[in-house]
């Protein structure tokens, strides 16, 4: 049984306990950054920063929302990312979690090609060239913990558990927010494992809060890709 | 050519079909070396409590035990009464109290009228600072108030207390700055 989150962005209060938990567990650097008007902070997902408060303000029925958006990998149950490497050494699946796990041997990919293939825009490449998102917190996982970011959540926004689970509590959760949100969504449950729920339309929360048409032209390579990919993985294994 | 997620998914499976019928048939599988080993594993767990604002939030502190005892980890206790395991960014960022390369770790000094900051001694400091509390408090000290009544206090010295010091500290802080006679003692965590 794989693992899934469920997101409810109607509890989220940007409270930001995840963004932070998640760098602590990970021991990564904070950032640089500027105002930029906004709450939002740092400015976008990074090498350092796989989670991130995306935060908009946006008028709907002449009333101002602040809208809130915890981003974050959303482990794709059939993944581009992983399909486009073809490079078990560089991005695998785990088995046991369903968690897309980038390996020090991105470094080998090309990373342009891995980030283009993203339809929710995740990976970062760090200087060296190696690629970084989320890894669920494997680790913790693993050893019978929940994620950072799931264990700290003050609110509920955050869930963490077995798929079935969460797609229950999923449709629990949006047969609730309906009562209030009439357009509550559930983001690409199907085929995710990081199921949002939102309260209006998706784009509303940040570009690629949803699977777009954002994905260009990678299609017929990836095909190949796939087919050829236990060539590759035995030249890789080989090597 | 637009695809969206959808098309692509379809598009991989009839490539992981037709890839199915022409079979190798031998395992490519490959060996995963994830030592996926906890960082807390081998650390002591200690309990605090939140040092920032008064909702009191349970935490543990994974401490190194190689030596330098440093705090390796600082994250929710799931067994605590009022936070069961949450806690917010601020909370969640605990740990840089201690690991944090921008820390001071000794005690500073400007004097009057410099510009500019100098290191010195804990000896120093802490001399220095309970030179000037006694003799502002010593100068400033009411026995009696314009009604004759008893109050045993210094107006002249205000507290404003860290939002880095935890519960317990508070405590032994706020005990000993009341034995001086002050009677504004403010939390900077509650302002």
């Amino acid at each position: 049984m794989s693992k899934s989150f469920l997101i409810d962005t109607t509890l989220c209060t940007a409270c930001r306990g995840c963004q932070v938990a998640c760098k602590q567990w990970h021991d990564l650097p904070a950032e640089k950054t500027i105002n930029r008007g906004t709450f939002e902070n740092p400015a976008d997902l990074s090498f350092d920063t796989y989670k991130l408060v995306r935060m908009r303000e946006e008028v709907i029925n002449g009333k101002l929302n602040w809208l809130f958006f915890p981003e974050q990998c959303r482990h794709c149950i059939e993944a581009p990312c992983l399909e486009t490497a073809g490079d078990p050494g560089a991005i695998y699946r785990d088995d046991k979690t369903g968690a897309i796990i980038f390996t020090a041997n991105t470094k080998r990919l090309n990373a342009a090609e891995i980030i283009e293939s993203c339809p929710y825009n995740i990976p970062r490449k760090g200087p060296d060239g190696t690629l970084a998102k989320c890894d669920m917190c494997i680790d913790r996982v693993e050893n019978g913990l929940l994620p950072a970011c799931v264990q700290t959540c003050p609110t509920g926004a955050m869930n963490f558990g077995d798929r079935d689970e969460m797609l229950a509590l999923a449709k629990k959760r949006l047969a609730v927010a309906k009562k209030k949100f009439p357009k509550a969504m559930l983001i690409d449950p199907d085929d995710v494992n990081v199921i949002y729920l939102v309260a209006y339309e998706p784009e509303l929360y940040c570009a690629n809060a949803m699977a777009s048409n954002a994905v260009f032209d990678i299609t017929r390579q990836v095909a190949l890709g796939r087919m050829i990919r236990p060539l590759t993985n035995i030249a890789s294994r080989l090597l | 050519m637009n695809v969206t997620r959808r098309k692509f998914i379809q598009i991989t499976g009839a490539s992981a079909a037709g890839l199915a019928v022409s079979g190798l048939g031998f395992d490519l599988t490959p060996i995963k070396s994830h030592a996926q080993m906890l960082k807390t594993k081998y650390a002591k767990e200690t309990t605090t409590i939140c040092c920032y604002c008064a909702v009191g939030c349970g935490a543990i502190v994974h401490t190194s035990k190689k030596g330098d005892g440093r705090v390796i980890n600082i994250e929710g206790d799931p067994d605590h009464v009022i936070n069961r395991g949450s806690l917010c960014s601020k909370g969640a960022a605990l740990s840089q109290l201690t690991e944090n390369e921008n820390r001071l770790l000794e005690p500073m000094y400007r004097a009057p009228y410099s510009k500019k900051w100098e290191k010195v001694s804990w000896d120093w400091a802490l001399t220095e600072i309970a030179k000037r509390v006694k003799k502002t408090r010593d100068a400033s000290f009411e026995h009696k108030n314009a009604k004759r009544q008893v109050v045993n206090r210094t107006t002249d010295i205000v507290s404003i207390g860290s939002s880095a010091l935890d519960n317990e500290e508070c405590w032994i802080y706020q005990a000993m700055v009341r034995a001086l006679g002050l009677v504004y003692v403010e939390h900077q965590a509650r302002i």
